[in-house]
């Protein structure tokens, strides 16, 4: 290859080196610019992605303009997507002999600089929201926090203890939640979502939508007495917090600690809104404050940001979708969301592990993997589950004493202090078996109980059994918008459909699109301290692009030829980023700092007149030449 | 007869190449990415009678110790009723997975011992792999001999009006070796 290289037309050097990267890799360019005089600089490696701007450093600093430089991605245009070597190899001579023909067109460019908005958005009030919120707030940023539900918390809130300490969740996420709250640094918009994203890093441009929650949030003080006056004596309405085991009013606070303390009006089962024929009895109560308002209207707000910190989450698998575990179909086979609420002091038993026929189980069967590691459902591991399984066997014998079971395939407790607390619950008595659970069906015997059927891998037998409760560890799913909030923002996602990041190792918490970053298991599935490092790594992000005032972006913009212009007007609704306009003297305009150089109006001009830097005419005709013309 | 197993296996008794090879036959690509989660046996209507199940054939042939997986009774036990293949996680066909360790043993004339491999399975076999045709009456006169000698004598007997000779012992399948 490098001796291939160097018999090039116009190529005064050719080298290969290991890594080319390091710092004597680079030293080595600035050295040979240096000893050869050189004009122009190839470099054929990895992806531009990782280092195009390292060796355009190294380019600037061995004294030529950085642009003068053109990388070859070797790595996945040829290496990793062939098997056959010798045909691979002639692939990359061909690529960089079109580099070489396309570099001696290449003219110096200045990157623009543009500045950045001080603001930052964070959407999503979950705990990765709330943590990324509250440090940018605390560095002194002001802070749009956008949450979809009328209250933060996201599924944290719904836990009662958290593994593997065991502290209570919710001693541990109300401070934050109400300093989110308190904070004069942060504005909290509930039942808000964000519906377009336009401009570009330092500078978007967002527009909210705020939902009517049919209750002034200035003047409701959280008393509650409408929710006792509503002419709804009863609670009937199934409460979605509580994941349909307990039961709400029309007018409700999703739980106690919820922030704001304000309370929601749900349009769907209200009288009022039904029929219109209510005695609103909730509007009496509140004759004093007024705070309630049945004409609230949909509240449009656009904000202007300099960063955007994505922390949506995840969504439970539904168990429904493995049909012979039973999940709706049998009263006892719950999720291990639905038990969390059923351990929690809040939650609709007020703490108590009890059966819907109100019984308390004596045995209890956890399974593992529901919805992780199947080909069927979701292929990879969902992190949290194994140790959330030993938390709630934890506390299923604490409350109940009843005998647990626990299904497992491996379990997985690599965190710090896991593998002792998975000790301590096998210490407890919890009884481990190794293997999937390949059905559940009813004992048969008229009293709700289950069997459960699985391989004891480790003895080699098929087990049968009984049991009063079963938990399914669902695992963690992108949200089921997650593919509609990746198109708003513009970035990438996984293939199982979890946001995807910039670098696996290097920018985890970085997205494709610059000045977007995201934190918690929006990413993938994680726990909360993993989730709260990511978020802090997402604020620290976010505060080191805005605090460098300026942002510098790529001068690979189009620009229109004036005189050559005809005024045709082609171009401009072409334009995806409205970045051209046109002006008085008969010509198009195109603006530089909107303009993303996507080419669509260069292509489009009739006339030829508009024309692209990094990708002129001769750039692009000579590097097609060069891959098609052997030299 | 007491009939002790050694449990203990040598790496010489294990054939990895054995193992790529059987990965590497139609509906067996899965095999080394089973998880040992034993769905399989869990489901497997039949794997109450098994000796192994099929979870742990395909342990065994993954190792490569061809000899324990073409000698098990899982193998011929299994009725071809694809519970498992549906069911299994990682999506691995073990159906097609069992067949071909049925082919394989019928054609090395590798059985489980004592054990009533079924006769129309494994004259199939032979027919397809040694092209080996008998007429049905000497596979009916050979299956007799074979399981229940003292019937023919009886039936033979009762033609001739003798009395059936007692105490006679059926002949035991031998346990033949691949060529
Ligand atoms: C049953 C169960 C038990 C668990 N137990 C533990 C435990 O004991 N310890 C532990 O460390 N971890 C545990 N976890 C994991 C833990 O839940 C997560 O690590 C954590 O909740 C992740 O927080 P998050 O903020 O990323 O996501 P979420 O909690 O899902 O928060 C996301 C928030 O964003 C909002 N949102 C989503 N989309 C939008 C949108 N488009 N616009 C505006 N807002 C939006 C949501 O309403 C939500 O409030 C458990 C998980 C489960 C399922
Ligand atoms: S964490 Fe455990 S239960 Fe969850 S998918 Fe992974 S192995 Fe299965
Ligand atoms: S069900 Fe599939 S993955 Fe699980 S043990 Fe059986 S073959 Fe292996």
């Amino acid at each position: 290859m490098t001796r291939y290289a160097g018999g090039l037309p116009g190529v005064a050097v050719a080298r290969e080196y290991k890594y080319m990267c390091s710092d004597p890799g680079q030293e080595l360019i600035r050295q040979d610019i240096r000893d050869h005089g050189l004009d122009r600089i190839v470099v054929a490696a990895c992806s531009p992605h990782l280092h195009e701007h390292t060796f355009r450093q190294a380019v600037a600093l061995g004294g030529l303009n950085p642009y003068y430089f053109h990388m070859v991605n070797l790595r996945e245009h040829d290496a990793w997507v062939h098997t056959d070597k010798a045909a691979a190899t002639e692939k990359a001579m061909d690529l960089v002999r079109a580099a070489v023909r396309r570099v001696k067109w290449h003219v110096p460019l200045e990157p623009r600089q543009v500045s950045i908005q001080a603001d930052v958005l964070v959407v999503g009030g979950g705990i990765a929201g709330i943590d990324a919120a509250l440090t940018l707030a605390n560095a002194g940023k002001h802070v749009y926090l956008v949450e979809r539900e009328p209250t933060i918390g996201g599924h944290m809130a719904q836990f009662d203890k958290t593994f593997p300490t065991l502290d209570c969740a919710a001693c541990i996420l109300t401070p934050k939640m109400t300093a989110v709250k308190a904070h004069r640094n942060i504005t909290l918009w509930t039942m808000a979502e964000v519906r377009q994203v336009e401009g570009y890093v330092g500078n978007f441009s967002v527009t909210v939508c705020r939902k009517p929650r049919y209750v002034l949030e200035d003047l409701c003080v959280g008393c509650l007495e409408c929710i006792q006056a509503c002419v709804y004596k009863q609670a009937k309405v199934p409460d979605a917090f509580n994941l349909g085991l307990g039961k709400r009013k029309p007018v409700y606070i999703p739980f106690p600690q919820a922030v704001p303390q304000v309370v929601v009006i749900d349009p769907e089962t209200c009288i009022e809104f039904k029929s219109g024929k209510c005695k609103k009895t909730c509007v009496e109560v509140c004759a004093e404050r007024h705070a309630i308002d049945f004409h609230q209207k949909e509240e449009i707000r656009t904000i202007q940001v300099g960063a955007i910190v994505l922390a949506t989450g995840f969504e439970v698998f539904d168990a429904a979708r493995i049909p012979y575990y039973g999940y709706g179909l049998y009263p006892n086979v719950y999720t291990a969301l639905e038990v969390e609420r059923l351990v929690n002091a809040s939650g609709p038993t007020g703490g108590e592990i009890l059966l819907r026929d109100g019984r308390k189980p004596a045995t209890v069967g956890i399974v593992h993997c529901v919805g992780s590691r199947d080909e069927h459902t979701n292929r990879y591991c969902s992190r949290v589950c194994c140790m959330y399984s030993l938390k709630l066997a934890h506390l299923i014998k604490e409350k109940t004493g009843a005998e647990v079971y626990s299904f497992y395939i491996d379990v997985r407790a690599p965190g710090k202090a896991f593998e002792e607390f998975y000790n301590r619950v096998a210490e407890e008595g919890v009884i481990f078996i190794r293997g999937k659970v390949a059905d559940i069906y009813p004992a048969g015997n008229g009293d709700g109980r289950v069997i459960l059927q699985a391989e004891d891998t480790l003895l080699g037998m098929v087990r049968k059994i009984p049991v009063d409760m079963v938990v399914l560890s669902t695992g963690l799913e992108p949200r089921a918008d997650a593919a509609a909030v990746r198109r708003l923002f513009n970035i990438g996602c996984s293939s199982e459909g979890f946001f995807l990041e910039r670098h696996p190792k290097l920018a985890p918490v970085n997205t494709f699109a610059d000045g977007i970053f995201m934190a918690g298991c929006c990413q993938g599935p994680k726990d909360i301290p993993d989730t709260v490092a990511q978020s802090g790594a997402a604020a620290a992000q976010a505060l080191a692009l805005i605090d460098a005032g300026v942002v510098e972006l790529e001068p690979n913009t189009a620009h229109v030829v004036e005189d050559a212009c005809s005024g045709c007007k082609t171009c401009i609704p072409l334009c995806p980023y409205s970045a051209i306009s046109f002006v008085e003297e008969k010509r198009a305009y195109i603006n530089e700092i909107l303009c993303k150089g996507c080419g669509t109006c260069v292509a489009a001009c009739p006339s030829g007149s508009i024309r692209q830097n990094l990708f002129e005419d001769e750039e692009i005709f000579d590097e097609i030449e060069g891959l098609l013309v052997p030299a | 007869m007491y009939d002790v197993r050694r449990t203990l296996k040598f790496q010489r008794d294990a054939d990895p190449r054995w193992a790529e090879e059987v990965a590497a036959r139609p509906g067996c690509e899965g095999l080394f990415s089973c998880q040992q989660c034993g769905t399989c046996s869990a489901t497997c209507p039949l794997s109450l009678y098994m000796d192994l199940g099929p979870r742990r054939v395909i342990a065994l042939v993954r190792e490569g110790f061809r000899k324990d997986a073409l000698t098990s009774q899982t193998v011929w036990l299994c009725a071809s009723c694809y519970e498992c293949d549906v069911a299994c996680p990682r999506q691995i066909r073990l159906t097609d997975l069992m067949g071909s360790l049925k082919r394989e043993a019928a054609r090395c004339h590798l059985y489980p011992r004592r054990f009533p491999v079924p006769v129309v399975e494994r004259e199939l076999c032979e027919v397809i792999s040694h092209g080996r045709w008998r007429p049905e009456s000497w596979r009916i006169l050979g299956a007799v001999l074979r399981f229940s000698p003292a019937e023919l004598c009886r039936l033979l007997c009762r033609r001739g009006g003798l009395n059936p000779p007692r105490g006679f012992a059926g002949t035991r399948p031998s346990d033949r070796r691949c060529p």
